[in-house]
């Protein structure tokens, strides 16, 4: 290779190096609407208050998944369950007492040096949701009511295996399935009611659907599922490099009611808006 | 390509069609079986014409055999060919009892060869099958279109040797497509050597022998260099 | 893990939805290639159409036909729409080419003997034909047992269930449980369709 070419190859090598810095702050979420939401309203949120860069590796495929990312540090903070932390990532036994289970959840993660702020001010927990105008015919409106009958079961991925999941449920109620669950995704659980693919599905509390009365959550009257306040679970050094971090994330504590992210839920599931616009909105509304 | 061709194909004879490649012989032989039709003028077989003629039963009438012998190669020899038969109707006996026949006429031992595959045969060993099958229906013409042009000379030789003895056993009316004056000689009763689409020379070898046109001259020039 | 009768009733769910699909394709696929090797400029807008259809990828070809109604919605009549979409492009394209491709000298010699187009069909082109339409079905066969893991996203079950399940719950095992028994039965098939090849070639 000849001199002038040679000399090139190495101002592009050094250009390369030079053009990608690492981003400051990495945000991730898990893979349905609601996360995707809050990672975006978290990334927003940073950038406005701090001005760093802030890279988004929002939709990862599930919470163990996102749970280690989290703990080797591919990602620096994500949006996460206290009930879920509780019973799938620390596989403790279930608690009812809301208190209870933050204070667990924020013991049980010390040893990984990660910090649980304080809760958003929602509470996504599973919501076994009908048809309402099934609901009305047969006089069904919670889930004691619901073992009188067998039902065609639609889940995502996780909820067969996970202990506060199928298992427990069936166990507490008594339920009847019509066959095997059908696994979906998420997001088309509804869509699978609508046409009576199935018949009941194990959605969330917090689902941009439920502003409908098409659909009926069925009442958890024995308070089977604990709580799932959702809140940032922060990486401890990520905080310590940038100290107006915690207090950039601790603004959007209590900001967000049941009502707020079932909205910001349907402006996307329902009106097709874009998750960061629907989030920059919520994030500019703050001030 | 072809224009102003007269001719008339007596019953028992061969024909055969000389001349060099492209001139239009392999085209003049399919326009009477109707695998192509002629843009201007009518050819009559048996005092009707081509266009009346269903083309499946003028088919069923005339053997046809081609330069790669055209066997199905999914198919055993036997049923190779007694494919005409079967497409008639035979009874299946019939058919096998046919088949022996036609082998053993063209050198072929039945038992040997009935279950081969086209595959496991030598050139000259599918050209025998191809006029076996051709001869199957018993039709009363015979079309060959260079059928032993892809043979080595000594297979060819044998070939030519074997087909004379059939013709003279055989009382089928027979035309024969070549481009080696040597072969025509040797088989022919009649020779139509086409030139510039028209034919040029006419006769029986005898009378080619004597022919004086340049391109009946052009063919003969081959013997003599070939004897020297 | 659930244990051996998820498995086995998933393994069967996904054979089952890979059949239905195969059959639908080759349903509609190998007359339409018949067809086809009669008209040559349809042909190829036609294989042309079919090969768009390949290019999507296949979760969007799901996602796309999800609110159709009747052949779209959640479940197994949407996967299997989508898997037999997928299965038609080897089948048809093999099927044309290698009809198309017959011998000349066998086909002229087909008709010289007075075969009827059908019979031309029935007793040359198809018997010759068959071990490369075979290895399309074969190619086709592999492919859909692939992509049929797809299916659990929507609705659809199968074997991709275990292996979304593992990948939601970081459960490399349960991935594997789906993985290993689709890969077999991948393999299975390859082998038997290149026997079932072997067996009619010529």
């Amino acid at each position: 290779m000849d001199r002038a070419s040679f000399l090139v190859l190495i101002l592009c090598a050094a250009l390369a190096a030079c053009s990608a810095p690492r981003p400051a702050i990495v945000v991730g979420s898990k893979n349905f609407t609601e996360q995707v939401i809050l990672g975006e309203i978290v990334a927003a949120q940073i950038e406005r208050r701090l001005g760093v860069p802030v890279e988004r590796k929002l939709n990862l495929g599930g919470t163990l998944l996102a749970h280690e990312a989290l703990r080797s540090g591919a990602i620096d903070l994500y949006p996460e369950y206290t009930g879920t932390a509780l019973t799938q990532i620390l596989r403790r036994p279930i608690e009812r007492d809301a208190e209870t289970v933050r204070r667990a959840v924020a013991d049980g993660y010390r040893p990984w040096h990660i910090a649980w702020l304080a809760p958003l001010g929602f509470n996504d927990t599973f919501a076994m949701v009908v048809l309402a105008a099934r609901a009305r015919e047969h006089g069904v409106h919670t889930l004691s009511d619901a073992a009188r009958q067998s039902w065609k079961l639609g889940v995502g991925y996780e909820f067969t295996q996970r202990p506060d999941g199928l298992k427990g449920l069936v166990a507490t109620y008594g339920l009847r399935l019509d066959g095997d669950p059908v696994t979906m995704d998420l997001g088309l659980l509804y869509a699978a009611l609508r046409t009576n693919a199935i018949d009941m599905a194990a959605a969330n509390a917090t689902d941009g659907m439920l502003g409908r009365d098409e659909f009926l959550v069925l009442d958890d009257d024995r308070h089977y599922f604990p709580p799932y306040e959702c809140a940032i679970a922060l990486r401890d050094d990520t905080a310590q490099r940038f100290p107006g971090l915690e207090a950039a994330l601790r603004a959007l504590s209590g900001k967000i009611d049941d009502a707020a992210m079932r909205r910001m839920n349907a402006q996307v599931d329902v009106e097709h808006r874009a998750p960061a616009e629907v989030a920059r909105e919520f994030v500019q509304g703050l001030e | 390509m072809l224009a102003g061709i007269d001719l008339t194909l007596e019953r028992g004879e061969t024909l055969v069609l000389l001349g060099a490649s492209g001139v239009g012989k392999t085209t003049l032989l399919r326009m009477t079986n109707r695998l192509v039709e002629p843009s201007a003028g009518e050819i009559r077989f048996d005092g009707k014409p081509l266009r009346d003629w269903d083309p499946i039963a003028l088919r069923r009438r005339m053997g046809y055999v081609i330069q790669d012998g055209g066997l199905f190669p999914h198919l055993s020899v036997a049923r190779n060919v007694g494919l005409v038969p079967e497409l008639e109707g035979w009874p299946a006996q019939r058919i096998a009892a046919r088949v022996d026949e036609l082998l053993d006429r063209v050198g072929l031992e039945p038992a040997q060869y009935r279950a081969r595959r086209p595959r496991e045969l030598s050139g000259g060993e599918k050209q025998r099958v191809g006029i076996a099958r051709a001869l199957a229906a018993d039709p009363p013409v015979l079309l060959l279109d260079e059928p032993f042009a892809a043979l080595d000379p000594v297979t060819r030789f044998e070939m030519q040797r074997q087909f004379r003895a059939l013709q003279q056993a055989l009382d089928k009316t027979v035309l024969f497509v070549t481009h080696d004056l040597r072969e025509a000689l040797a088989l022919g009763t009649r020779i139509a050597l086409l030139a510039h689409g028209r034919i040029d020379t006419l006769g029986t070898p005898r009378e080619f022998r004597a022919a004086r046109s340049a391109q009946a001259l052009a063919f003969l020039r081959t013997l003599e260099e070939q004897a020297a | 893990m659930n244990g051996w009768d998820e498995l086995a009733r998933l393994s069967l769910e996904h054979f089952a939805l890979v059949g239905a699909a195969l059959a639908i394709a080759l349903a509609l696929g190998l007359p339409l290639a018949v067809l086809l090797t009669r008209h040559a400029r349809a042909r190829r807008a036609t294989l042309a159409a079919v090969n768009v259809v390949q290019t999507i990828p296949s979760l969007a070809l799901f996602g796309v036909l999800l609110p159709i109604p009747l052949i779209g919605g959640v479940g197994k009549r949407s996967a299997i729409v989508v898997l037999a979409l997928y299965a038609l492009l080897p089948i048809m394209r093999n099927a044309v080419v290698a009809i198309v491709g017959v011998d000349r000298g066998v086909r002229d010699s087909a008709l010289a003997m007075g075969m009827t187009p059908r019979q031309i069909l029935r007793r040359v082109e198809i018997p010759l034909a068959l071990p490369t339409i075979l290895a399309g079905i074969r190619i086709a066969t592999v492919a859909t047992i692939g992509t049929a893991t797809i299916a659990a996203a929507i609705g659809g079950g199968g074997l991709g269930t275990y292996i979304f399940r593992g990948i939601a719950t970081a459960d490399l095992s349960t991935v594997l449980a789906g993985a290993v028994p689709a890969a077999l039965m991948a393999i299975v098939m390859d082998e038997v369709m290149e026997w079932t090849e072997r067996r009619f070639s010529y």
